[in-house]
């Protein structure tokens, strides 16, 4: 066990755990209305919202798993790199419509806002239901992040005691999420990006110095690792892989019910457009975090017998704690760890909150309780959030991880289905839910079903068109098929339903 | 497609044009999947693309600015 860093990571965790609670006396209201608790009232300015958007942005998974793919198979490991790059023009040009629209109308979730527009409750019931399908694996994998650097600072991992440390974070998790709504994440938010901030930083410049250097480091990666395989005549290989995976990560963020709270949640449409303009500063350093996978090769960490048994347990999710625990002092470890898992909680927590919203909103009260009251409401939302947490730590805890991951790609194919629904919605006066439904349900099908031919490993399904072989990214296949089938069918269903032209 | 709300001005939106300039260069990887010229020591595969996150985010506070000054002009 590595005592001073296990000390400090505990201090940094009781510090946020008593910020969570202390959250609930943030901008004081009645926290038994569903858009206090669970919006935070609307009326976060530019600064919180920027933090809470970082927050859904740069997820723990994100820390671990993205250099870890690097470590692992180099160059397509960088696809986050354009996908950040990617993602800034969407925001700027989605996201203040989407606020503009919705806020007016009293919307919580992105369904709300489709049963509106669209006046179908199937319809709004079949994108919520993508939303919270789609989030929960998300929610588990959060804790894979978690869990890694729990077992990195030294504490047993196996049976009951070895789970003890990841449940009390999630049981602590839950109580100030049920107490202090959205209020909890966004205030937690700035510890955690300032955590990773120093860490990011401090890596950047001090591992690469005691490496001797980036030259050193990128001349000890295997030259097929530095840049991706070129296509071959017959195909297009890596590249249209690394390209599809960045465009469609890039579409797919902005769907997730988690993203639409954090729209939802501030003040006025200037915060977002504001926040969409000055967003993209934030995402320089965390778009460093790649470069991490080529430390940890050069530094050798899976040859080395101290994190055997680490690499033995978390695979190539281990080289960015093994990394640190091999370049900092004990006590930076504490904290750059203390950054990574409370990092696990900020989205955890949003992430739970959207699930909540989605639940109350558009099956609870549009079903089964349509005359609930506000404070019914809210109570139903707030028990939610925390069935969705104890859901998630039971997956991790019963099940393979590999099902968590498997689950969160299949996630990502789920949620962009949502695209045409909400594009059509904003932009244009095209309102036929049952052209979308087909295309939705035709989408999650044959997205799914190219998961399942690469056996759920990999999301990167190789298209053959006229001989041609075009790998690229499934969600982006399928929802381009989703796309046309809507566009296709609504006007022809809307011929159908009104042989006398209005 | 029927209109039933009168339309703000296409115009006023040119300016994000300009958006669409990150996606044209990330979507030409030919163009970036090469290890020379180097950056101090990082090969040109990865400091180009971390060099396109700051482009990016030059070019939306341009499309940001010129925009509120539309707005405020009209």
């Amino acid at each position: 066990m590595n005592a001073t860093a296990t000390i400090i990571f505990v201090a940094l965790f009781v510090l946020i755990t008593m910020l969570g609670f202390v959250a609930a006396h943030w901008r004081k209201a009645d926290l038994n209305v569903l858009h206090e608790w669970g919006l935070g009232g609307r009326r976060f300015g530019t600064i919180v919202t920027w933090f809470l958007l970082g927050g859904d942005l740069y997820t723990a998974y994100t820390f671990i798993a993205v250099p870890a793919l690097v470590f692992g198979k180099g160059a397509m490991g960088f696809f986050a790199v354009p996908y950040t790059v990617l993602i800034y023009p969407i925001l700027y040009t989605v996201f203040p419509r989407l606020w503009t629209e919705t806020h007016a109308r009293g919307h919580v979730t992105a369904a709300d806002f489709v049963r509106d527009r669209f006046g179908s409750r199937l319809l709004a019931l079949a994108i919520a239901a993508t939303g919270f399908v789609a989030t929960m694996p998300y929610i588990a994998l959060q804790l894979v992040g978690m869990e890694v650097v729990i077992g990195a600072l030294g504490f047993p991992t196996e049976g009951f005691t070895g789970h003890l440390p990841l449940i009390i974070a999630f049981v602590v998790l839950a109580a100030f999420t049920y107490k202090s709504g959205l209020r909890a994440p966004a205030l937690i938010a700035v510890v955690k990006d300032l955590l990773i901030f120093i860490t990011v930083i401090a890596a950047v410049i001090v591992i690469p110095a005691k490496l001797g250097g980036y030259g050193a480091i990128f001349a000890k990666v295997p030259a097929p690792k530095l840049i991706l395989p070129a296509p071959t005549a017959s195909s297009l290989g890596a590249y249209s892989a690394y390209f599809t995976l960045a465009f469609g990560s890039a579409l797919a963020l902005f769907l997730y019910p988690h993203s639409m709270t954090g729209i939802l949640s501030s003040s006025d449409g200037n915060v977002i457009r504001r926040n969409a303009a000055l967003l993209p500063a934030y995402s320089f350093v965390p778009g460093l975090i790649g470069l991490l996978g080529y430390m940890a090769i050069a530094a050798g960490v899976d040859q080395n017998p101290a994190h055997a048994a680490g690499f033995a347990r978390y695979g190539s999710n281990y080289a960015v704690p093994a990394l640190f625990l091999e370049s900092f002092d004990s006590w930076f470890v504490g904290i750059a760890f203390a950054g990574i898992a409370i990092g696990a909680l900020v989205p955890a927590a949003i992430m739970s909150i959207a699930c909540a919203n989605l639940f109350t909103r558009n099956l609870y009260k549009e079903f089964l309780r349509p005359d609930c009251s506000q404070a019914q409401e809210a109570n139903m939302a707030k028990i939610v959030s925390l069935a969705v947490k104890v859901g998630a730590v039971v997956f991790i805890l019963a099940l393979p991880q590999d099902y968590a991951i498997q689950l969160q790609l299949l996630g990502g194919i789920w949620i962009i289905q949502l695209l045409p629904t909400i594009l059509l919605g904003l932009y244009t006066r095209w309102r036929n839910a049952s052209a979308l439904l087909v295309g939705w349900a035709t989408g999650l099908a044959i997205g799914t079903y190219m998961a399942a031919t690469q056996g759920f490993a990999t999301s990167v399904y190789p298209l053959s068109v006229f001989g041609v072989t075009l790998p690229g990214y499934a969600a982006l296949y399928s929802v381009l098929v989703n796309f046309l089938l809507a566009i296709w069918l609504t006007p022809l269903f809307n011929r159908r339903s009104q042989p006398t032209h209005q | 497609m029927q209109d039933e709300t009168p339309r703000t001005d296409w115009r006023r939106y040119l300016p994000r044009l300009l958006l669409l300039i990150p996606f044209l260069a990330m979507v030409w990887v030919p163009s970036y999947n090469r290890l020379e010229p180097k950056l101090g020591d990082i090969p040109f595969f990865y400091w180009y693309q971390l060099a396109w996150i700051l482009i990016g985010a030059v070019l939306i506070l341009v499309v940001y600015l010129i925009e509120g000054e539309i707005t405020r002009r009209s």
